[in-house]
């Protein structure tokens, strides 16, 4: 995956979507094989990413601020600055005047940009997001795809973004890979030739029309149980 | 119930008889009075003369229906004090607080002609007198109630107070333990129990008692006052019979322990241990006073003492002044 | 006024509890010996605490207590914690926490009294014992029921062992750490009294005996009762407070 680009991974059930994102994050160990960031390994948990998991997994017993600024504390940093970058943070994500307040507060597409800003407070390279949003309502995952963009141009992050959802997936990436199930093969990698910044009124013009069509295509072939496996890039 | 629908029934008939003989002279027997007796904490042979009066028949001759409950020393007072009980076995030392409390309730009997609660100790401690306590280590199951008072007593008889010995306190039956172990040098107890164990085991034991200096008023038959206005041919006649226990278990101490282990069983355990704890309450039934003046007599003189004795104490128990014949009665003695 | 419909039903039944208590005594006509009027008693609780009767015994019941439940609960904090994150401490030790659980303290108080002595060491070990099941077994369950996906966050956060303990499981499990220790400040309570009913020189439970059994003052007997009452009361407060603090805004 090319620095800072937005990769899209898609697949059915089953196909490793979440597994392989845990590879890289190093939340996983593989078996055989390497993931390296800039040339260097990711061995276990790794400060050059940031992992948003399907849930915000915010503590409920923290605001938003010492949420955002919990990995800063576990990695020993002095308050006075934990508390400067996690409001950047927060800033950066648009949930700035919200520092004080707690989960239960915020609604779910709030919950999920502090999840995010928390993900970004350390300045990683490297961002994955396991199906963020899937659990928002339509209107509210478009707001945040498109936030994501901004976020991408604004931080100069390698995104890597786990869905099951074609229209977002060719919508947010650059390259669009699509796996299959069970095992999980790379069935395709394919590229979105749409310049950027993109909004909303252009989702449903024909560039991403056709992207989306080669996806479903190639998402369609894994259902065929004949389908060739090819050995994963 | 079942025993009164048979009298009911029984007069009855006897009505219907005398109707038809027109001269009857036979007297209807009149029903049972029924009499809720309080006796110590646990069943034990101590309450012998209660049992034996009860199998022998002297209550049930008496007309008297006898049920008996036990219960520790504060139930059995506010329990005769309320009328739920009519008549129980409680200690002297108790009377005379409850009393100036304003719990109406009246001695009425003795049993105990000595105060059971003494002071024991090994022989080999030295100890021979009240004052061979001091600088000595005693140990007590709490710093109040009778134990306490007795020993306040027994000191003071050798002119000195609580504070002249070192004194910790040990849980309810732990004081044999602590003495036979020589972690106290004595211990409080009662005279029926802990010397006479050691005495069983081979331990030469040495008892202090207070009945010589200040003749605290040991447990006795204590009544409740409305009880006694209302009940008390019942209850002279409940004094009475056991009084007559208590004289027939001194002559035969075996018809005690076989009326005892009728009531609890498990006594016939270890029946040296239990015949020689009841010879050791057979000696405390009987004093001076009792040998001039009859068994279960109450002594004005000793009683006003110890009123004065447990006014004076510094940490006295006594509420407000009483005087002896609040305190006790003689109504009910034969 | 928001506060006083709050408090308008506690005092209501608090009212209608004395009320009661009042009626019960009059229409029962029961002498004081047997049950005290409320006046009486309260009467009787003033004055025990101005001639300084109730002073010594509450500082000695309440340190009995708060130490008692101090080393009952951080013990029960650390087995609790082995037993969620261990099988083989769980399978090890889970027998006997019932079993002591299952034994009465009642009948453990005298033997303890024999062993540790009737001084404070013996009550604090009452009150330890009493305290630890409830609160090893809510920190059990809380431990358990902490949310995987937090704890994956931590180690996708390279958390330490201890921070994942100290910063994510200790703390989602508070609520119910708390729930524990609320149920166990009281029992606290009545294990000093049960230990001091074993022998003791002084504490509430020694008053209680002293009123009862050697002064026959019922109504000193139930103003110890009341103080003994308001020490549990208080005490349980004092731990919903700290959960209203710490958990209540979640």
């Amino acid at each position: 995956m090319p620095a800072r680009s937005i990769v899209a991974i898609v697949g059915p059930n089953g196909s490793g979507k979440s597994t392989l994102l845990r590879l890289i994050g190093g939340l996983l160990t593989p078996d055989a094989g390497e993931i390296r960031i800039d040339g260097r390994p990711v061995e276990g948990a790794d400060a050059r990413i940031g992992f948003c998991f399907q849930e915000p997994r915010l503590l409920p017993w923290r605001d938003v601020l010492d949420n955002v600024a919990f990995p800063l504390e576990l990695a020993g940093v002095p308050r006075p600055e934990r508390v400067a970058r996690a409001r950047e943070s927060i800033a950066l994500v648009g949930l700035g005047g919200f520092e004080r307040a707690r989960p239960h507060q915020l609604s779910g597409g709030m919950r999920q940009r502090a999840a995010v800003a928390r993900a970004l407070v350390r300045g990683p390279s490297v961002l994955l997001l396991d199906e963020p949003f899937s659990a928002l309502d339509a209107l509210t995952r478009e707001r945040l795809d498109l936030e994501l963009q901004r976020l991408w141009q604004e931080t100069g992050t390698t995104i890597v973004l786990v869905t099951h959802d074609i229209a977002e997936a060719t919508f947010v990436a650059d390259k669009v890979v699509v796996l299959s199930p069970r095992p999980g093969h790379v069935v395709a990698e394919v590229p979105v030739d749409v310049p950027r910044p993109r909004d909303i009124s252009m989702s449903t013009a024909a560039a991403f029309s056709e992207v989306a069509e080669a996806v479903r295509a190639h998402l369609a072939a894994t259902d065929d149980a004949d389908a060739p496996p090819r050995a994963v890039a | 119930m079942r025993r009164s629908i048979d009298v009911v029934t029984g007069i009855l008939i006897l009505l219907v008889a005398c109707s038809c003989n027109g001269t009857g002279n036979a007297q209807p027997t009149p029903p049972a009075t029924p009499l809720k007796v309080g006796l110590g904490y646990i069943p034990s042979v101590q309450f012998a003369p209660f049992y034996l009066a009860d199998q022998m028949g002297y209550y049930r001759n008496a007309g008297l229906d006898v049920t008996f409950q036990n219960g520790d020393d504060a139930q059995l007072v506010t329990l005769i004090g309320s009328g739920a009980l009519d008549i129980g076995l409680s200690d002297g030392t108790s009377v005379i607080p409850a009393v100036s409390q304003g719990i109406p309730i009246v001695y009425a009997g003795t049993v105990y002609a000595k105060f059971p609660s003494v002071v024991f100790a090994k022989t080999s401690s030295g100890i021979t007198t009240a004052a061979g306590l001091a600088g000595k280590t005693l140990g007590i199951p709490a710093k109040e109630g009778s134990s306490w008072i007795m020993l306040e007593a027994l000191l003071a008889s050798a002119g000195l107070t609580t504070s002249d010995l070192s004194i910790s306190t040990y849980p309810d039956y732990g004081q044999l333990v602590a003495v036979e172990q020589g972690q106290v040098d004595s211990a409080t107890g009662f005279a029926n129990n802990e010397p006479v164990q050691m005495q069983l085991a081979g331990d030469p034991v040495t008892v202090l008692t207070v009945d010589s200096s200040t003749p605290l008023p040991g447990p006795g038959l204590v009544v409740g006052t409305s009880t006694l206005a209302a009940k008390k041919d019942a209850l002279r006649a409940f004094v009475a019979a056991t009084l007559h226990a208590m004289k027939d278990i001194i002559t035969d101490p075996q018809a005690g322990l076989d009326a005892a282990i009728a009531v609890v069983p498990e006594l016939a355990q270890d029946k040296t241990t239990q015949l020689a704890i009841l010879n050791a309450t057979i000696a405390q039934w009987t004093s001076a006073y009792t040998d001039a003046h009859g068994l279960g007599a109450i002594d004005p003189t000793a009683w006003q003492k110890s009123v004065d004795f447990m006014s004076g104490l510094p940490d006295t128990v006594v509420a407000k002044p009483v005087t002896v014949d609040q305190l006790v009665t003689q109504e009910l003695l034969p | 006024m928001k506060r006083l419909q709050a408090v308008l039903p506690i005092a209501a039944a608090a009212v209608l509890f004395v009320v009661v208590w009042k009626l019960i005594v009059v229409v029962g006509n029961y002498p004081v010996f047997i049950l005290p009027a409320p006046e009486v008693v309260a009467s009787r609780f003033v004055r025990a605490w101005a001639d300084g009767i109730m002073t010594p015994h509450t500082i000695t019941t309440l340190s009995e207590v708060l130490i008692g439940f101090g080393v009952g609960a951080a013990l029960a904090l650390v087995v609790g914690y082995l037993l969620a994150r261990s099988r083989l401490a769980e399978r090890l030790l889970s027998p006997y926490l019932v079993a002591a659980q299952a034994t009465p303290i009642l009948a453990l108080a005298p033997l303890i009294a024999l062993w540790f002595g009737t001084g404070l060491t013996g009550k604090v070990l009452i009150c330890a014992l009493i305290v630890f099941f409830p609160v090893a077994v809510s920190t059990m369950v809380g431990i358990r029921s902490v949310d995987r996906g937090l704890l994956e966050l931590g180690r996708s956060l390279r958390a330490t062992r201890w921070q994942i303990m100290a910063k994510l499981e200790i703390s989602a499990a508070l609520p119910q750490i708390l729930g524990g220790m609320r149920v166990g400040v009281t029992l606290a309570v009545i294990g000093a009294i049960v230990g001091e009913w074993a022998g003791a020189d002084s504490g509430l439970g020694v008053l209680i005996n002293l009123a009862r059994g050697s002064l026959f003052d019922i109504p000193l007997m139930f103003a110890t009762l009341l103080t003994i009452a308001l020490i549990g009361v208080s005490l349980y407060l004092v731990v919903v407070l700290i959960e209203r603090r710490l958990v209540g805004a979640r």
